[in-house]
């Protein structure tokens, strides 16, 4: 299938420092696509760039398979949802939502229609008349969103648009973006250093830092499979076990972790046996238990310290081996374990050799 | 306890406060209770009350006519005077210009020349470039010192603006001028009207660059200035030897 976006080698400098460094990106059509990363790694430039508002020093941004990168924004079939609403403070929210629609010149019936049927979408109808500062956050993002969707755009932007509202309204929010981008089936390109919600939303999620793509892929597949110590630590927490590789099979790696010898997923890195490797594990898929386990990997520790998290516990082991690793148990797990001396272990799978 | 005289600082300042108001006010309130006072004399008390004055003014060709002049003048500096003011304010609050300090320094120096100095020097300045006196000599003099109260006001407001509304704009299909006028304009305006009512008010209470700029048609100033002077000269005068001293 054709994208409906794509950066071909697109660099774009700020006195001489790349902000987006050859950055080569496909969208597919009716995605819902995240930029993740933290500020300045050039998600919102990459942004700003497809609607119009940055030109790239370098390279050149298609849209449907036309080039764009010389067009002004209004003459792009793109719209952008703005971190701070944008909302036209001296038009009423039909006024706001309509205003796309008049520079299309639409008749006024058309307009009023369109104008009633995306604010029966999140369910403002009665708002029409009301002026922007009237609103609360929420509603303002509702406005703000259907404004960008009224001119029919092929592909939707979204800067940052949930940071300005409270932790409750936000993920209420994030169900309801991610139900509009399904029931309108258009593409909609997320910008965010939220985690979370970018786990939440996303089809595709591209990590980005420091201009470049760190790595892109489904929530899935990222959460469990990162390729480097950076996307292991943006998203979600790990820990990171340094090694030595000692020998590989293609798919499994053995590896020499402080004299443990270790299995881990080689998870497509291109390592050589010598060489040193990292292991990357999720606190959460570790386990815990009392007896040494007979028939799985364990490896003997003991607990320092246990922090009470409500729905887990996050606790802190110290390995024979000298190191430290973070779990989090659920009550179940954790009230096997009365004393200190525990086995600890985890599933082969579960462990991944990052290519840094 | 409360100390006796803990509410003394806020009572002086308050008095202090309505004295120099009625310091501001009472002349003109004196001005107004003499206009319907029915005798040639400005003094106390008033006997007879009366509307002649107004009748007056009013059946006064002369006067009707320098107050349109006047009017006029001041329409034509607003019109001239809001246009370069904005056109000032959006050059200096765009990003990536040289020099924007001077510009707007240039900007606003007619508003601290004094006067008189402002007026000699367009006189030279119309001489030399054979702009008659007159109308449009007026009201180009009028404008310039009108246009730092545009710019300024205009910049205030400006720099409050979000600047992705005009992205917004954009973003929804509209080319610059359009989001000038439909995101722009609107946002400016309440700047716009506060540097307009600025604009009439000095135009028409100028004196100083219409005495050195106008030609034989007087404007509301220097018609009264004339009748004033005119009086006094006379002396067989309604007025009192000291309104003008």
């Amino acid at each position: 299938m054709q994208p409906v976006v794509q950066f071909k080698n697109v660099n774009k400098y700020y006195g001489g420092l790349p902000a987006v460094d050859d950055l080569d990106l496909a969208v597919e059509p009716g995605q819902f696509v995240t930029l993740l990363g933290p500020s300045g790694c050039g998600k919102s430039t990459t942004l700003r760039m497809l609607g119009g508002f940055e030109q790239p020093s370098s390279g050149e941004i298609y849209l449907e398979g036309k080039p764009i990168s010389h067009l002004p924004p209004n003459r792009r079939n793109v719209n952008i949802v703005f971190q701070d609403y944008a909302l036209f403070p001296h038009l009423s929210v039909g006024r706001n939502i309509a205003f796309g629609l008049e520079l299309k010149g639409l008749s006024s019936d058309a307009i009023h229609k369109r104008t009633m049927e995306l604010l029966a979408l999140v369910k403002l109808q009665d708002f029409a008349d009301r002026m922007p500062d009237q609103l609360s956050g929420g509603q303002r993002q509702r406005v703000a969103l259907m404004r960008a969707l009224a001119p029919d755009p092929n592909v939707l932007l979204l800067d940052e648009p949930l940071s300005a509202l409270d932790a409750k309204l936000r993920q209420q929010m994030q169900i309801e973006l991610k139900t509009i981008q399904r029931t309108t089936g258009k593409t909609f390109i997320f910008v965010t250093h939220d985690q979370e919600e970018a786990l939440t939303m996303s089809d595709v999620i591209v990590v980005m830092n420091k201009g470049r793509i760190e790595q892109m892929g489904g929530p899935n597949e990222l959460y469990s499979r990162p390729r480097s110590r950076f996307v292991a630590n943006f998203i979600g927490q790990s820990n990171f076990l340094e090694g030595k590789l000692l020998s590989h099979d293609g798919a499994t790696a053995a590896v020499d972790w402080n004299g443990s010898i270790i299995h881990a997923d080689l998870n497509g890195t291109k390592l050589a046996a010598g060489s040193g490797a990292t292991v990357a594990l999720r606190p959460e898929a570790l386990y815990c238990v009392a007896e040494q386990p007979k028939d799985r990997f364990a490896l003997r520790g003991r607990i320092l310290q246990r922090v009470f998290k409500g729905a887990h516990t996050s606790l802190t082991i110290e390995l024979e081996n000298g190191a430290e690793l973070a779990l989090q148990l659920d009550p179940v797990a954790l009230s096997h374990l009365e004393r200190d001396e525990v086995w600890v272990g985890w599933r082969e799978r579960d462990a991944v050799v990052l290519a840094d | 306890m409360r100390p006796y005289f803990a509410d003394l600082p806020k009572t002086a300042l308050g008095a202090a406060y309505w004295l120099f108001a009625v310091y501001l006010l009472l002349p003109l309130a004196l001005m107004t209770a003499m206009s319907f006072k029915d005798a040639s004399f400005v003094a106390f008390p008033i006997t007879d009350w009366t509307l002649n004055w107004y009748a007056q003014v009013l059946n006064d060709k002369q006067f009707i006519e320098a107050s349109l002049y006047s009017i006029g003048i001041a329409l034509a500096t607003t019109a001239t005077a809001t246009v370069i003011g904005v056109w000032i304010a959006l050059l200096v609050s765009t990003e990536g210009i040289w020099g924007k300090a001077i510009i707007f320094a240039l900007a606003c120096l007619p508003a601290v020349v004094p006067g008189l100095i402002n007026a000699i020097s367009m006189r030279i300045f119309i001489r030399t470039v054979d702009i008659p006196t007159g109308t449009a000599a007026i009201i180009l003099s009028h404008a310039v010192h009108a246009v730092p109260f545009v710019v300024i006001m205009v910049l205030t407001r400006l720099r409050s603006m979000p600047a992705n509304l005009v992205d917004a704009a954009r973003d929804l299909g509209a080319d610059r001028f359009v989001a000038f006028l439909r995101v722009t304009i609107p946002y400016l305006m309440p700047a716009l009207l506060g540097g307009m009512i600025f604009c009439v008010l000095t135009s028409i209470d100028d004196f100083v660059r219409t005495f050195f700029l106008g030609g034989y048609k007087p404007t509301l100033p220097m018609l009264i200035f004339a009748k004033v002077q005119g009086a006094c000269r006379r002396k067989s005068t309604p007025w009192p030897r000291s309104c003008w001293s």
